[in-house]
């Protein structure tokens, strides 16, 4: 019972899920075949590894709306590096390592600085942007060598390989989160970043990791860009950080702070890519997509909200009325 | 509590990170077995006559833009006369990956043919030679796709030809020429940086446009109509001699004449550039703006659609020099690198803006 | 615009600079915050002065407080959601369909034109109300109940748009020619811009609607404890907030002439920067609608400056991204000050 309390919203994900495939199936005949499936999860992957890095952050009780600037960068670097000739194994850390940077920019303004989060991911945003386009040039990046094209064009059996680095990372990010301390420290800074401070939480630095990990993962994402569409532009996965959000919200992921699991993130971007598969499959034309989207959102973060609401209006009503108020 | 709550994280860690395991141990040797599209396109064997079942699906850049409206009409006209299903597809972001997306959901329907506006004729270039690769034939127009993801390539104008008609309608605007300034769509668009590089050359080297001269920082709007106009206001102030602004978006040329009047420059300064003759009948009739261009959309996607089912008949293979025969649109032969030239600008003007109904 | 605060902190408080900042750190620091923008701009006045001749010029700075009108009014609806600690950022897709919808509806049925200002003010308080609904009542964080609509309102609007365009032909004479019009040498648009931005300001300072607003933003507890009704308060923000953007979205479309169905969508990080830029504290409680219009007019005074100097799209970027940072760390720096040095004259206050 606890059990099922603990993971009530996750659960709910899985139900949507069902839900969504079993619409999805009647709506296109051609949405339930394993092959096809797994190629489209492949288009998934890049807005999952952007949401697993956001996920800490927004634990945290912050948010980064750079993070789509980022993986720009990231790709744009993973490109050039290759028509460069420089080899993956070398590229790899290096690009990592400058996305981790611009991460921790962030990180520092919004620990060290005192600014707030959305501010300052704001700024750069465009900051970010700006700095893809100046090193991609007009033209973008194309002509990439097959060994950065490996992750992208590879296969693990029927699953593309880019998925199962996704679940690899979304098995590593639960890790993290779950059992060490750098998640301890995570929840506790998002539920109360005063009562952290005095509890001799390292608070600041935990902030720059997670902002610095965040970074990281959209130069990962940047990678996948690159190995999957065989190019680079200034103006790659701009306007997807909307998608991103939404999938770590819709997560059970409280915008708030303080709680949310890497699970319920991985539900969510798999939900909202059955969904979306679904509706392309089904030519459902754009318009009505944007729609469906923005209603589950709502739907999704507001009928629990609702119930947990009228329950507590109403106690007698429902006999169980054991729900704490708190997170988590 | 604490505690508790970890054991039980590392209960679904384990599950989770058992499960890529296993994913890994079991087959992990890394065999690219292309995900085959359910049935790929019909065989070339059958003819023209029988072509019921033939499928052709349309996916603009983005979906909502009344220029892409007017290219779906010309191709579900072609698919009425051809007899085949038309169907029109695609997001209604500006977004490279709903594309991508688009197309890839696309490959299992097993349409016959793809007509394609690119985005991003890179990043879409995947996805496309997957459809290929599943025996649809693909066809761009409007904005073209990496040469090898696709087999033609029908392009409204040539980028000469729409080049020196946009500097055309500037000296219709400025019969004595004058500072040029350009708002282009995006740096990363081929055909807008084409139009502008080909438009310096022009003024640089032909005599006909000796009496232009240009800024040669080229401005972005982004197909955003409140940023081209924040920007032609901006080129005003910058430039004192400007006389023209030209865009080869659709959105911003209007937006930047509207912008002109509304700053009471007009007749000082002109916008002109590529623009659909609905969105410049007023400018035109009022008398702020004498020219705009572009070409019929409606004939372009009629033309494209035409070309992918000849594609899919086998009437054509791609091959250069063969003639695409679209009925009253006209013949139109396949030149080097797949590229068929539709080449039919349009000069909207006084005399004839009434002629136009998209 | 700076003269007319001078004169309004003249009025409310009477006595010299000193005792202000001891009396309230808030207020003062609310002020000082409005002057870090002002002194913000003027440097890049300065900067740009003395790089770019043709800056300092009458009819580029006409030019500059045009392109800063519509943002510094969109600006000024946003903050009132703002102060409340929320966020609204459906506003561009609001301003979409109320400049779409309501110009459709009018140029169908030509005896509604004189009040289309009427039906986008009862479209934006419906839509505000149906955000300040689903953060008020039903709770949902307002970034994600408002990027739910964003895409529902989007959604709608091109839905209802099906890929046409409401031509410039086609909107009321009356307010097309109001884009053009100029009133004592500067655009009418600028003129309605101040008037919008300061009956705003004039409602936040001195009716109870914009006071428990404050109130609410600044400690929503302390609000909820001292009796003040919290849902009422964040949905009057929220319909505020919507009646204003569906205002400004007539005002945008008449500007650009011909509406499509993505008119203004993305238009809602540019507001959010320019109400950052404003000293408007993202926490909620502090800052101010000037500050948010004048946080437009730096927005728009760098996009000029650059544009003058020839600079590419790509700097661009760079530029505005550091300015919002910048912008934030000399607010925050500011307002520290201001914080230990209320502090510290209380404390002296008090041994004296």
């Amino acid at each position: 019972m606890t059990l099922v309390r603990r993971y009530s919203s996750e659960l709910l994900l899985v139900v949507l899920i069902v839900l969504a495939a079993l619409w999805s199936s009647t709506l296109s005949p051609y949405f339930l075949n394993a092959v096809n499936l797994l190629s489209s999860a492949q288009f998934f992957v890049i807005f999952a590894l952007m949401a697993f890095g956001l996920f800490p952050i927004v634990v945290q009780g912050e948010i980064d709306i750079s993070l789509a600037s980022t993986l720009a960068v990231g790709s744009v670097l993973f490109a050039t590096l290759s028509v460069e000739g420089v080899p993956l194994a070398a590229a790899l850390p290096v690009v990592l390592a400058v996305t981790a940077a611009l991460g921790a920019v962030n990180g520092l303004l919004v620990a060290y600085a005192g600014l707030p989060s959305l501010a300052v991911t704001l700024g750069t945003l465009g900051a970010y942007r700006g700095l893809a386009y100046l090193l991609a040039g007009d033209a973008g990046v194309t002509g990439i060598t097959p060994e950065y094209l490996l992750l992208g064009s590879s296969w693990i059996g029927i699953v593309p390989s880019s998925v199962v680095l996704a679940l690899v990372v979304a098995a590593l990010f639960a890790v993290l989160m779950g059992t060490t301390s750098f998640g301890r420290y995570s929840y506790a800074i998002g539920s109360s970043p005063g009562a952290s401070r005095m509890a001799a939480v390292p608070v600041r630095r935990t902030r720059v990791i997670a902002y610095a990990l965040a970074g990281a993962m959209a130069g990962l994402a940047g990678l996948v860009w690159v190995s999957q569409y065989q190019s680079a532009r200034g103006d790659n996965a701009d306007g997807s950080i909307l998608f991103v959000l939404t999938a770590v919200v819709l997560g059970g992921v409280s915008i708030k702070g303080g709680s949310g699991r890497a699970l319920g993130v991985l539900l969510a971007t798999v939900l909202l890519g059955t969904i979306q598969t679904g509706m392309k499959l089904a030519n459902v034309p754009g318009t009505s997509q944007t729609l469906v989207i923005g209603a589950l959102l709502i739907l999704a973060i507001g009928l629990p909200q609702a119930v947990h609401l009228v329950r507590r209006r109403f106690p007698t009503a429902l006999p169980r009325r054991a729900v704490t108020s708190g997170n988590a | 509590m604490n505690g508790h709550l970890r054991r039980r994280r590392r209960a679904v860690v384990t599950v989770v990170a058992a499960a890529a395991g296993l994913l890994l141990a079991a087959c992990s040797t890394e065999a690219p077995t292309a995900p085959a599209a359910g049935g790929g396109g019909e065989t070339q064997g059958e003819d023209a006559s029988g072509d019921e079942d033939m499928k052709i699906f349309m996916a603009p850049k983005f979906t909502g833009l009344a220029y892409f409206e007017v290219a779906r009409e010309g191709g579900e006209r072609a698919g009425e006369e051809l007899g085949i299903e038309f169907e029109y597809i695609g997001s209604d972001k500006a977004e490279a990956t709903e594309q991508i997306a688009t197309l890839t959901n696309a490959i299992p329907q097993a349409p016959d043919a793809l007509v394609v506006s690119a985005i991003d004729g890179d990043a879409v270039a995947p996805a496309l030679k997957q459809a290929r690769d599943a025996g649809i034939k693909v066809v761009t127009y409007d904005a073209d796709a990496a040469v090898d993801a696709r087999d033609l390539f029908v392009n409204q104008l040539s980028y000469e030809l729409a080049a020196s008609t946009m500097l055309d309608a500037a000296l219709l605007n400025s019969p004595e020429g004058g500072l040029v300034a350009f708002i282009s769509a995006s740096p990363t668009a081929p055909n807008h940086t084409a139009h502008v590089r080909i438009m310096k050359e022009l003024i640089d080297t032909d005599p006909k446009y000796s009496s232009l001269s240009y800024v040669d920082t080229v401005q972005f709007a982004g197909d955003d109509a409140t940023k081209s106009q924040e920007l032609a206001l901006n080129l005003i102030q910058a430039n004192p001699d400007l006389k023209v602004i030209i865009s080869s978006s659709a959105v911003s040329a209007p937006a930047a004449q509207q912008a002109i009047i509304n700053a009471g420059k007009s007749g000082e300064v002109f916008a002109t550039g590529v623009a659909l003759p609905s969105s410049v009948r007023d400018f035109i009739k009022d008398g702020h703006s004498t020219a705009f261009m572009m070409w019929d959309p409606a004939e372009l996607g009629y033309i494209a659609t035409v070309a992918a089912h000849q594609l899919v008949t086998g009437e054509i293979t791609a091959e250069e020099g063969q003639m695409i025969d679209a009925g009253e649109a006209g013949t139109y032969e396949v030149l080097a690198d797949g590229e068929v030239q539709y080449n039919k600008p349009l000069m909207f003007t006084a005399d004839n803006i009434d002629d136009f109904d998209f | 615009m700076s003269t007319v605060q001078d004169t309004a902190t003249a009025t409310t408080a009477p006595p010299g600079l000193a005792e202000r900042l001891g009396m309230t750190g808030g207020a003062a620091a609310l002020r000082l915050r409005f002057v870090g923008v002002v002194v913000f701009q003027l440097l890049l006045v300065v900067v740009f002065t003395a790089v770019a001749p043709r800056f300092l010029t009458w009819d580029n700075a006409q030019s500059i407080l045009f392109t800063a009108a519509i943002l510094a009014i969109a600006a000024a609806g946003q903050t009132l959601v703002v102060l409340t600690g929320n966020l609204d950022l459906s506003v561009g897709s609001i301003m979409g369909l109320s400049a779409y919808v309501v110009f459709d509806v009018a140029s169908g049925a030509p005896v509604l034109q004189p009040w289309v200002v009427l039906l986008a003010l009862l479209v934006g308080v419906v839509l505000g109300a149906f955000n300040g609904f689903l953060v008020a009542v039903v709770q949902i964080p307002s970034i994600v109940a408002t990027l739910g609509t964003l895409s529902i309102y989007r959604g709608f609007v091109s839905f209802y748009a099906d890929a046409t365009e409401v031509t410039s032909g086609e909107l009321p004479r009356w307010i097309r020619t109001l884009a053009t019009e100029s009133w004592f040498g500067l655009s009418s648009y600028v003129w309605l811009a101040l008037g919008i931005v300061l009956v705003v300001g004039f409602a936040l300072r001195s009716l109870p609607w914009g006071r428990q607003i404050y109130a609410y933003g600044s400690n929503p507890r302390a609000a909820y404890f001292y009796g003040l009704g919290s849902r009422r308060i964040v949905i009057g923000a929220y319909v505020g907030a919507g009646a204003i953007a569906a205002v400004v979205g007539l005002l945008l479309g008449a500007q650009v002439g011909n509406i499509n169905s993505l008119l203004a969508s993305g238009i809602e990080l540019q507001v959010l920067a320019a109400v950052v830029i404003g000293g408007v504290s993202i926490w909620g409680g502090s800052g101010s609608v000037y500050g948010a219009a004048f946080g437009a007019v730096v927005l728009a005074t760098i996009n000029n400056g650059l544009v003058l100097l020839g600079v590419q799209e790509f700097y661009r970027l760079l530029f505005q991204g550091a300015a919002i940072v910048l912008a934030v760390a000399v607010d925050a720096m500011v307002q520290r000050r201001v914080q230990s040095a209320g502090n510290r004259r209380r404390t002296l206050g008090v041994t004296a």
